[in-house]
């Protein structure tokens, strides 16, 4: 075990755990930001995706040692209001079923129009295919995606 | 699933007080199976400072259910939808009857007594207006939360109403609005609780947080069947976090009505975190006495399969006319054979189950679409008598990360309550990895279907055999319903309108255990039997949509026994194949390389059609880029939710055409990751069009309706664009 000091939506968190622990199950089990899913624990589903210095990440398949001394952002800290561009697109395109999925397809959506604030359709095929919706929402999550973008540029 | 609908639906409104002296309406009825007596629900809640609660008593599981049914309330009420709180129970309990999703119901089985709760609400309201006013009720009309004497132009709201109203006695027969009134349903409405979903606030079933909780995953049986011969947890116990290694015993677990709850025999590590309970069962040592099971693979299986389908069929389930005369005397005679394979749900959220034991209560948090079997599986894995369960098991009942089926047997519940009473007065949370969900999982069983159909010199198919051969998930269940029940429905079309027509079943053993997965039956078959129609039309000479309205023929009602009846009206079908092909340019030219393919149904009540529109290089890979579907599912509560089902149910239809396929060697399943089940992904998505024929209807099935054509017309598309007719789930190219 070890005494690590991680930096979880801007506030320091010092947890006691194994170093090879996948960040999502001390994200989950030690800090109970339950948030962030899992999905299939191997890095194909994209259900469990944080930032890490702002890139998109699948945290099942990070060891929390490797992120120490990074910033980690998790669907719980993308806005304080939950007024974040995605999220927006997200409720007034009525994009989710289940839900389950969907911080992590936020969490992805988000990190693609921080680097790419006009995303092509096929810009979000690259970015979003690594995140499964077992309900088959992809039709309303492209919509969301363009709309956020819509929704980002006029803040500016 | 004919089971599933055979509830006792006679129901009587009660009136109350809620604690703060608001309106509480709500029903008593005799309750469901083993729950003798009477139970109250509530449904409606007015309290004095105006809020109005509205309880959704169905597990939401992604089908928004949960907004649809509060809507039909809300309708009635005649209370603002903006002003409403939509809430559904914490707990399983039989005042809420009917809690439990499955088989497309959720609308259609709560529409007539959800409706006359909001209808009976609203008439006590208006009584007491009237009352106060001095003029009679039928002068007074409500609208948006108030009650209004239009002659007079005075408005009382609800909220100085209610005290009056709960003391007032509820009509027996509350007039319903009329439809054409309507002001909520058939209006696109959003999905309730987006706002806590985009925000990771709201709470799934793995989300269950409680102190001291202890985590747990379970090594299993690779093999169905098989069982522990030893095992040694000194590895594993010395990893840190772990508390203890416990046996799961599989042989307990039967219900008293002797259906068995399939828990694999298996090895459970305990302990502080969930990452060191996988670890913990990485180092365990266990070695595995096979079983019978292992004798089974997918392709001894399918040879059984094969020489079933090719013998005397074990059952002949319709038999009209004379097919084998009208077969010898055809002017042409097809054959084919169509395989469809086990299928796996795989929800996103693995499966996972809470529980706690103490004091002799065991309690669960369970992400369920079936509570009341929770229920049963809980208190029998823990031990209790089956008297106490009304109190000795408690069911809090979480929001499941997806169904699709899966969620309707409770294995995983069996095992949580088991643990939980080997380490009492702990919470533990038993999760599943994805690779446990597709290996130790209850499958939608694989088929063999043999079809033969004699076609007359015109092109017209006279004679129409069907034999499926197939294990059961009836037989699998112990089930009351007939084991063929689950498997093939003898109504469906085109029978009744081929004058020649049988269609039989055989069934097959095999180890592999039987669930759901959404769309069952429609789902494997459909494909068969609207792929088998192309080729027909194909060896008729005839155009594959003309061919099905010269079937249909007049609007009219045939009989229809299964599930979905009692009632077939060829008129909607044609109806939704004719829409499907107006709007998915049938028949019109088509991008070079491409093709369309066209497939219908009358899927859980509902009458569906489909046009898929796909490219099929040759060595190349299979690319969807459109499909738009038609669908009547009677009178529409909520289009944008309609929507939303049929694009998503579009995409698993790829999934079952396209990708899904589960394949046993030596007994167990091959399969252990996303990379080995790949679900359809975002690239991969399609233009997805709905239509939907606007209705009067009662309300129809709708969360699993777009599957089964989204399947066959996607595979009759392909079928045209290779050139090749391809007759195999999932279908290969190569």
């Amino acid at each position: 075990m070890a005494k690590l000091t991680l930096t979880v939506n801007g506030q320091a968190r010092i947890v006691n755990v194994d170093p090879d622990t996948p960040l999502l199950w001390v994200l989950r089990d030690e800090l109970s930001l339950t948030g962030t899913k899992y999905g299939c624990g191997e890095g194909q589903c994209g259900a469990c995706t944080v930032h890490v210095d702002g890139a998109a990440i699948r945290s099942c398949v990070t060891p929390v040692s490797s992120v120490a001394r990074q910033k980690v952002t998790t669907i719980e800290g993308l806005s304080p209001d939950g007024r974040h561009p995605v999220q927006r697109a997200w409720i007034e395109e009525d994009v989710p079923q289940c839900g389950y999925c969907q911080p992590g397809q936020i969490m992805t959506a988000a990190s693609l129009l921080a680097f790419r604030s006009k995303p092509t359709d096929a810009e979000i095929d690259d970015a979003m295919s690594g995140n499964i919706c077992r309900c088959g929402t992809y039709p309303r999550i492209r919509k969301a995606i363009h709309r956020a973008a819509g929704l980002a540029a006029r803040k500016k | 699933m004919s089971a599933l609908s055979a509830i006792d639906r006679r129901t009587f409104l009660k009136i109350g007080a809620t604690a703060a002296g608001g309106l509480l309406v709500s029903f008593s009825w005799p309750a469901r199976g083993e729950n003798a007596g009477v139970a109250i629900g509530a449904f409606v809640e007015i309290e004095p400072d105006g809020s109005v609660t509205i309880f959704s008593p169905r597990p939401e599981i992604g089908e928004g259910v949960k907004t649809s049914l509060a809507l039909l309330i809300a309708e009635e009420l005649a209370v603002d939808w903006k002003t409403v709180r939509v809430r559904q129970p914490d707990r399983l309990d039989p005042k809420y009857l009917d809690q439990f999703t499955g088989g497309s119901g959720g609308v259609r089985d709560s529409w007539g007594d959800l409706r006359k709760a909001g209808a009976a609400a609203r008439a006590v309201l208006v009584a007491a207006a009237a009352e106060r006013w001095g003029v009679p009720a039928s002068e007074c009309r409500a609208e948006a939360g108030a009650v209004l004497h239009p002659a007079s132009g005075r408005r009382l709201g609800y909220s100085g109403l209610v005290k009056r109203a709960s003391a007032l006695e509820l009509p027996k027969e509350p007039a319903l609005q009329d439809p054409k009134e309507f002001r909520h349903v058939g209006k696109p409405t959003p999905t309730v609780d987006l706002a806590e979903i985009v925000t990771g606030r709201i709470a799934y079933g793995l989300d269950v947080r409680l102190p001291g909780m202890l985590h747990a995953v379970i090594e299993r049986s690779p093999t169905f069947g098989g069982k522990v011969a030893r095992f040694d947890a000194s590895h594993a116990l010395a990893v840190p976090g772990v508390k203890k290694v416990v046996e799961l015993p599989a042989d307990r677990f039967a219900l008293k009505s002797g259906r068995p709850i399939m828990v694999a025999n298996g090895v459970a590590v305990v302990a502080t975190s969930t990452w060191a309970a996988m670890k913990g069962r990485r180092a365990l040592d266990v070695h595995w006495d096979a079983g019978a099971g292992a004798a089974e693979s997918s392709r001894t299986l399918r040879d059984r399969l094969e020489q079933l389908a090719s013998g005397k069929p074990g059952e002949v389930l319709r038999n009209d006319g004379d097919v084998d005369a009208a077969l010898a005397s055809a002017a042409k005679t097809l054959e084919a054979v169509y395989e469809v394979p086990f299928v796996e749900a795989s929800p996103m959220e693995p499966c996972n189950c809470t529980a706690l034991y103490r004091d002799g209560v065991c309690e669960i948090w369970a992400p369920t679409q079936n509570p009341y079997d929770a229920r049963s599986f809980a208190g029998t894995a823990a031990g209790l008598p089956q008297e106490s369960w009304k109190k000795s098991v408690v069911v809090n009942m979480l929001r499941p990360g997806g169904g699709f089926g899966r969620r309707l047997d409770n294995d995983y519940v069996a095992e949580a309550a088991y643990l939980a009473k080997e380490v009492p007065g702990a919470p533990i949370q038993v999760v599943w990895t994805r690779g446990d969900e597709l290996r130790h999982s209850l499958y939608r069983s694989t088929g063999y279907h043999r079809l033969r159909a004699g076609l007359d010199a015109s092109g017209m198919p006279i004679a129409w055999s069907h034999h499926l051969a197939n294990p059961s998930r009836y037989r699998y269940t112990h089930g009351e319903s007939p084991p063929h029940d689950s498997e093939i429905m003898p109504d469906d079309f085109p029978a009744q309108l081929i004058p020649n027509f049988r269609v039989a079943w055989s069934e097959a053993e095999s180890a592999v255990p039987r669930g759901y997965y959404r769309s069952m039956m429609p789902g494997a078959n459909l494909f068969a039997l609207e792929c088998f129609l192309d080729e027909i039309a194909h060896a008729g000479r005839k155009d594959p949509l003309a061919l099905r309205l010269a079937l249909l023929g007049q609007p009219r009602a045939l009989k229809y026994s299964g599930y979905g009846g009692p009632v077939f009206d060829t008129g909607r079908l044609r109806r939704v194949l004719e829409l499907a092909a107006e709007k998915g340019d049938w028949g019109k030219p088509v991008a070079k390389g491409r093709a369309r393919g066209i497939a219908g149904g009358f899927v859980f009540g509902s009458y569906v059609a489909a046009v898929a529109e796909v490219s099929a290089p040759r060595g190349g890979e299979v690319r969807v880029h459109r499909i738009v579907e038609a669908a009547d599912c009677g009178t529409v509560v909520n289009p944008q939710g309609v929507a939303k089902q049929i694009e998503g149910g579009a995409i698993d239809g790829m999934n079952l055409a396209l990708k899904l396929e589960i394949t046993i060697d030596k007994g167990a399943v091959v399969q252990k990751s996303f990379a080995e089940y790949p679900l359809t992904r975002m690239r991969e998505a399609p233009q997805i069009e709905t239509h939907v024929v606007q209705s009067n209807e009662a309300p129809s099935g709708i969360g699993e309706i777009a599957v089964p054509p989204a399947i066959g017309a996607i595979v009759n598309a392909v079928s045209a664009a290779a050139g090749k007719r391809l007759r195999k789930l999932p279908i290969r190219l190569a």
